[in-house]
């Protein structure tokens, strides 16, 4: 079940987008955000009903813990207006990566990414999320999403 | 072995289709491999591009300029398809909310009765351009896990998801428009799934049994519709007491009128007037039937009613 999500927590996501990803606020302006358990945040419509009560709203875009994890949906729905974070792969290792592979870039370039949750993108298709440390980035795409790729 | 059409399926329905041969001959037919384009998402010219450079061919369907037709059955391992830039769906499934274009430009709050898995529902997040609301309703927890996933795929971001019955939808919401694709008997979807035919005559007994629901469902789809407001009806069978039936069931017992459905370029029936000695109101002639022999597609029923 979803709630309205905390003034608290909403402006922790959005200083968040902020100031990882240079995703501006002014995005999400014509929707709601809403907060279920285990800190999961969703963005949805505005207009909720009160009953039934609803499952889920919208898409979830994070989860809140001591940390803020993005989601893959939520890069990939958002990161086209992404700045920073991002990690251009090229087309083995995102072929790898959408298999459900941790990468090591030992002998590529990070580009300018720091340690922390990071885009993945392959030309300009926002792919989904990786947790960068160093040079490694480990997979957090959900598994029912992996695929073995033909083409891209 | 090879699938073959059932003697009494033929009886049952060479009687109100217009060439037999073409249309038995067409359910053993494979059916072709479809999807449409995700607007939330991604362009028609970016995916079509790509898609050439792999070196797939699609032709665009004649109907809905944002759906194409592939050959080729590896479209679901692209790219695009991993991005939720295309969503791989029937053409017929495309209907329901193709017929309420021009209806949802203004229309704020949506009702999906039978959501799951998400197909229309997602189509109708991308007709809408994610504005408004759909609240999007199955009596079915397990399927609402592949709804979730088809929304958080699509981008979709207007879409609430309730988990009830139907039939107990509390009815002080209501709504501009209401899409209910009710379970049916599944006749349409024999191209899919050709094991059908040797199951028929066995589930041709459940179909009093499903009219009897849909009966149900469609009043309770019709109560959530505010005055003035647009019900689309749908199902994937051939059969009459699932569609013309329950509709004729409905002009009886409510104040419903029934509009014409127009899709250009698409070859469209009208439902039928009288099955096995029962005449049926003549406003149901608005409904449609869409035949697989017509248009290469599955079997549907659609009827679009206006409270």
């Amino acid at each position: 079940m979803i709630i309205k999500c905390s003034p608290q927590d909403q402006e922790k996501i959005l200083i968040y987008f902020e100031e990882r990803f240079g995703i501006q606020r002014q995005l999400f302006e014509d929707f709601r955000f809403y907060s279920a358990s285990k800190g999961r945040i969703y963005i949805g419509p505005k207009n909720l009903i009160e009953k039934p009560k609803p499952v889920t709203g919208g898409i979830l875009i994070a989860r809140i813990s001591r940390d803020i994890k993005p989601t893959t949906i939520f890069l990939q729905l958002f990161g086209k207006n992404a700045t920073k974070n991002k990690i251009r792969l090229n087309k083995e290792h995102t072929i790898r990566f959408i298999q459900g592979e941790n990468l090591d870039l030992t002998n590529n370039k990070v580009q300018d990414a720091s340690n922390g949750y990071v885009l993945i993108t392959y030309l300009d298709f926002p792919v989904g999320c990786g947790l960068l440390k160093g040079h490694h980035i480990r997979n957090v795409i959900p598994r029912p999403k992996l695929l073995d790729l033909e083409f891209l | 072995m090879k699938p073959m059409v059932p003697d009494q399926f033929k009886e049952r329905y060479g009687q109100i289709v217009d060439d037999q041969d073409a249309f038995f001959t067409s359910l053993l037919k494979q059916i072709p491999k479809t999807f449409r384009v995700n607007t939330l998402k991604a362009s028609k010219i970016i995916v079509q591009e790509r898609f050439e450079e792999y070196g797939i061919d699609l032709k665009q369907v004649p109907w809905y300029s944002d759906a194409f037709i592939s050959q080729d059955n590896s479209i679901g391992n692209t790219l695009e398809n991993f991005l939720g830039y295309i969503y791989i769906q029937e053409l017929t499934s495309m209907l329901p909310p193709l017929v309420l274009k021009e209806e949802l430009r203004n229309s704020e709050f949506i009702f999906d009765g039978c959501a799951a898995p998400g197909s229309k529902t997602t189509q109708l997040a991308a007709l809408m351009n994610n504005k408004g609301t759909i609240i999007a309703n199955d009596i079915d927890y397990n399927r609402i896990r592949a709804l979730k996933f088809n929304i958080e795929k699509t981008g979709s971001l207007n879409i609430i998801i309730t988990n009830l019955d139907l039939r107990l939808f509390p009815e002080k919401n209501s709504f501009n428009i209401v899409l209910v694709d009710v379970p049916c008997s599944s006749e349409g979807t024999i191209r899919k799934n050709p094991t059908m035919l040797s199951k028929w005559s066995n589930q041709k007994k459940r179909i009093p049994g499903y009219a009897n629901l849909q009966q149900q469902l469609i009043v309770k789809a019709f109560n959530l519709l505010k005055p003035g407001g647009c019900l689309v009806y749908s199902t994937c069978t051939f059969a009459p007491e699932e569609n013309e039936g329950v509709i004729n069931w409905l002009l009886e017992n409510h104040l419903a009128s029934i509009e014409r459905i127009n899709i250009p370029k698409m070859k469209l029936s009208p439902g039928i007037l009288e099955y096995n000695g029962k005449q049926f109101n003549s406003e149901i002639k608005k409904t449609v039937r869409i035949w697989p022999h017509h248009n290469d597609t599955d079997g549907f029923f659609i009827a679009k009613v206006r409270k």
